[in-house]
């Protein structure tokens, strides 16, 4: 892994090829100063409260080619502002928020308001905030915090703030809001950021992504119409939240990278995303695969050997199964990552039977892996000139949808929330971190309700024991064929 | 005893050399260097607990990181998952697990009686009923040493008949004692591999010294390569607990390993070592790594206080572990304030914390071992002490002092 660093004075995207062609494929670079360039279509890996999910700091950077972070400010603050994010002692022009989260220095980072994917919050956005979801209860960010926000912590990427109905499909009035807000809060952000009032050496060295309101084009025609205009000098990049939004970027901002927001839930879908011209892209996927304990298993484009096979190949393995217990080949054959160089299936299947938090940390470096493979394949392929062919040879190859999960996701479940707020009613959820959401419909919780900050003691001392504390389960023959004592 | 009319018993090989360097001059306390068949380990040592094959979310690579050359998994874990038929066909806890370096077992009897509550110790071995299916079952010793040679381990344990030290029953603890010994005899005739696993023989005998002296002789009579103090963190009083240890070190041939079971906190380890014990292990540091509490030299922090949530220093000053390094220094620079934010929310708090505690204690144990050779561990002692109680000797503990004393030191007196 040799990143290349790079020396130029502002964030810079360059389209290899053709200026910037409409709804196709594009290979670009996106050099920021002093950090990793990206080489795009690329995935922005995603975090939680500031780190990547299982990956600990130091194996990130020796064991990943994760080359950015996609962060949610929402994820740390707390009930007092400043949360403490913003007093971490920080050389001069350091970014505190690279600090507090031990990033190294070389590592772009993105800055949205809300984590990604945001869970939907009861209390409605406002004129002049959204709402959020902190540790501490639902919040409402203003749009002033969130420009402080990026002055103060001094992101690499800036993505602006917007007003995204999440709970249900928005009306027509409701849309025409959606607009407003967002026009009125981008040029706000882009005065205050870099606006002729600024003082000068003092405009914002974050890279601005506009955000495209997942709303048809005429409905959001003014708002595009300054983004081409007026906003555009202060323009870095767009951030779009469907990737139907691809098909109408107006053309002189059409050279900006997108950041596409969407969560393809198969690798086609990506392939699609990526044929509509997305440079950019998040993908929960690879987290929610790990936790369920599923090795992705693809290559782009299809080898041929996977071609030939004349039927489509499963996108993963899903290693809970018993079949897998003695297996002592890698997840994937011939893959690179940490995982499968040290690993091998039969230590999977044990993890995840003994709900080891190592399981989780192995599949990430796996999935990750495989995904940063995937990525160097489509960059590969549209320079080659065969994109349209290998996806259509790759669509043929593999199943058109993942594994079910078979197992349990990780144990480490922190709250125990009351059971309105719950999607399943069962009490509890599995995401980590405090993320639920509400349920639809009427009956919707108080707004503000303290259901946070009450992180749950016995549920985890429970979970505890019961990894100190196992118990067999497996009856008196289970027990004798495991060679544990005998029948008597 | 029972077992004086034992035929002629089977020679005991060896896999490990045991090379002392040095002994304290005031104390018991001994350095030297234990050669097992995955590598060389620095005694005095903790070694980490890998309850099921794996150390709380680090990779063992990570765990290599911290200089761990020995670590522990648990023979009833593993005995249920993945199993025996498992183990034998991947080839031994080792490859299971991708790690290189050495493994210990205990024998799984200790977690059958004290998490299975019908369990039933005769002499054929732990009885207890199915918990799923309420069949009765059996576990010997021949099944304990048969699973631990499929594992693999470097260092396997005997079963022994455990019982808690705080029982009163003195009948009971008589008879627990020289069953263990007879369980030895038949885990040393079970025992497929001693030329590549070494057998430890595990002292009971509760907290009757006299008994205690008899297991030690029964044991060493025995001659397994290292030898177990056992039945100690069942939490009898720390006085009771340094004269067991004392007065089998007294007992115990001076050329072999000692390792006392489940101990324990850094204050138990430093007394001990001084007692003249080599080889610790506890899960209290990565138990407690989970639920956010850091250790370091005055003691432990709980780092899920508020008044850590902008506390920007390192986990410790001057720690030298991945943690607490900064960028600068090439490591990772991680704060109080970042693990209060983090901790208990996203695993990657729980695998951080765990590499600042485990790099804790395998540093205190390599700084204790320097002290040992150059003949200054009484200095480390105090320094230890003073560290954690403010220099404030009225708030030392009792046990402590009176265990030294016996010892031939006085750590109250100034230096």
């Amino acid at each position: 892994m040799d990143p290349e660093t790079s020396t130029t004075p502002e964030m810079n995207f360059s389209i290899l090829g053709s200026a910037a062609p409409v709804l196709a494929p594009r290979v670009g670079k996106l050099a920021i100063p002093g950090r990793q360039a990206i080489s795009t279509p690329h995935f922005v890996p995603l975090t939680t409260r500031g780190a990547v999910s299982h990956i600990a700091h130091d194996v990130v950077r020796k064991e990943t080619a994760i080359n950015s972070l996609f962060i949610g400010l929402e994820d740390f603050i707390e009930k007092k502002h400043p949360a403490p994010l913003y007093k971490t002692p920080v050389a001069p022009g350091e970014s505190p928020l690279r600090r507090f989260i031990c990033a190294p220095d070389d590592m772009p980072m993105i800055l949205a308001p809300r984590r990604f994917p945001s869970i939907p919050c009861p209390p409605t956005n406002t004129e002049t905030s959204v709402a959020i979801l902190t540790s501490v209860g639902f919040r409402q960010l203003t749009a002033h915090q969130y420009v402080e926000a990026i002055q103060k912590l001094q992101p690499d990427i800036a993505i602006g703030l917007a007003d995204i109905v999440t709970a249900k499909p928005p009306g027509t009035r409701r849309r025409e809001k959606m607009v407003d807000r967002t026009h009125a809060f981008t040029r706000d952000a882009l005065e205050q950021l870099y606006g002729s009032s600024v003082a000068e050496g003092k405009t914002s060295k974050a890279a601005y992504f506009a955000p495209v309101l997942p709303l048809e084009n005429a409905q959001q025609l003014l708002y595009l119409e300054d983004l081409e205009n007026e906003f555009r000098e202060h323009l870095s990049g767009l951030a779009l939240y469907e990737s139907t939004s691809l098909s109408f970027i107006p053309e002189n901002i059409g050279h900006l990278p997108r950041l596409l927001l969407s969560e393809p839930v198969t690798p086609h879908e990506i392939l699609r995303e990526v044929s509509l011209g997305a440079d950019l892209m998040t993908i929960p996927l690879i987290g929610a695969c790990s936790d369920a304990g599923i090795a992705l298993d693809f290559v782009f484009p299809a080898p041929a050997s996977t071609q030939e096979r004349g039927e489509p190949q499963p996108l993963g393995i899903d290693l809970w199964p018993s079949k897998h217990a003695k297996d002592t080949s890698p997840f994937k054959k011939g893959c690179e990552c940490y995982a499968c160089r040290h690993h091998h299936r039969a230590y999977l299947n044990h993890l995840l039977a003994a709900k080891e938090m190592t399981a989780w940390v192995l599949l990430q470096l796996h999935n990750h892996h495989i995904m940063d493979q995937f990525f160097a394949g489509i960059r590969d392929s549209i320079q080659q000139g065969t994109f349209d062919e290998d996806v259509y040879a790759f669509n043929r190859a593999y199943d058109s949808e993942l594994p079910s999960q078979s197992g349990e996701g990780p144990r480490f479940v922190f709250l125990s929330l009351p059971s309105y707020l719950c999607p399943s009613n069962k009490g509890t959820i599995r995401l980590r971190g405090h993320y639920i959401a509400p349920r639809q419909g009427t009956n919707h919780p108080k707004r503000m309700q303290k259901v946070y900050g009450r992180l749950d003691d016995l549920s985890e001392k429970f979970n505890e024991s019961q990894s100190s504390v196992a118990t067999p389960d497996t009856d008196a023959e289970g027990l004798e064929r495991h060679g544990f004592a005998e029948k008597v | 005893m029972s077992t004086t009319a034992e035929p002629a018993r089977k020679a005991m090989p060896s896999a490990l050399t045991f090379d002392r360097h040095a002994k304290c001059s005031t104390t018991k306390a001994r350095a030297s260097t234990l050669k097992l068949p995955h590598g060389d380990v620095p005694l005095p040592i903790f070694m980490p607990v890998a309850t099921q094959a794996a150390l709380k979310g680090l990779t063992y690579d990570q765990l290599r990181d911290t200089g761990c050359m020995l670590c522990l998994n648990n023979t009833y874990h593993l005995g249920l998952k993945p199993g025996q038929e498992v183990l034998d066909a991947v080839g031994g806890a080792h490859k299971l697990q991708g790690w290189d370096r050495n493994l210990l077992t205990d024998s799984g009897g200790f977690q059958m009686v004290s998490l299975l509550k019908l369990a039933k110790v005769t002499e054929e071995g732990v009885r207890f009923l199915s918990p799923h299916d309420g069949s009765p079952m059996l576990l010997t010793p021949e099944h304990s040493i048969s699973l631990q040679n499929s594992i693999g381990s470097d260092i396997i344990m005997q079963l022994d008949d455990v019982i808690a030290t705080t029982s009163p029953d003195h009948a009971r603890i008589k008879e627990a004692m020289e069953r263990s010994v007879r369980w030895l005899d038949r885990c040393i005739d079970e025992h497929k591999y001693p030329e590549r696993q070494n057998l430890f023989c595990i002292i009971q005998g509760g907290l009757d010294l006299e008994l205690r002296k008899q297991c030690c002789e029964e044991m060493v009579a025995r001659d397994t390569p290292g030898i177990a103090i056992g039945g100690l963190s069942g939490g009898e009083a720390k006085e009771e607990f340094c004269k067991v240890v004392d007065t089998c070190t007294d007992i115990l041939p001076e050329h072999k390993p000692r390792y006392v079971m489940g101990v324990g906190y850094p204050e138990d380890i430093i007394v001990a070592v001084a007692l003249g014990a080599d080889m610790f292990d506890c899960v209290w540091p990565t138990r407690t790594a989970r639920f956010g509490d850091a250790i370091v030299s005055s003691g432990t922090l709980k780092l899920r206080n508020r008044q850590f949530a902008d506390d920007f220093s390192p986990i410790e000053e001057g720690c030298t572990c991945t943690c607490c390094r900064s960028k600068e220094e090439g490591g990772l620079g991680v704060t109080r304030a970042f693990i209060y934010h983090i901790t208990a929310k996203e695993t990657v708090g729980a695998h951080l914390l765990t590499i600042h505690n485990v790099h804790y204690l395998l540093n205190l144990m390599k700084n204790v071992r320097q002290a040992i050779m150059e003949d200054r561990y009484p200095a480390l002692i105090r320094q230890f002490f003073s560290n954690i109680y403010q220099g404030d000797k009225s708030k030392y503990p009792e046990w402590a002092v009176g265990a030294l004393r016996g010892v031939g030191m006085d750590l109250l007196a100034d230096e």
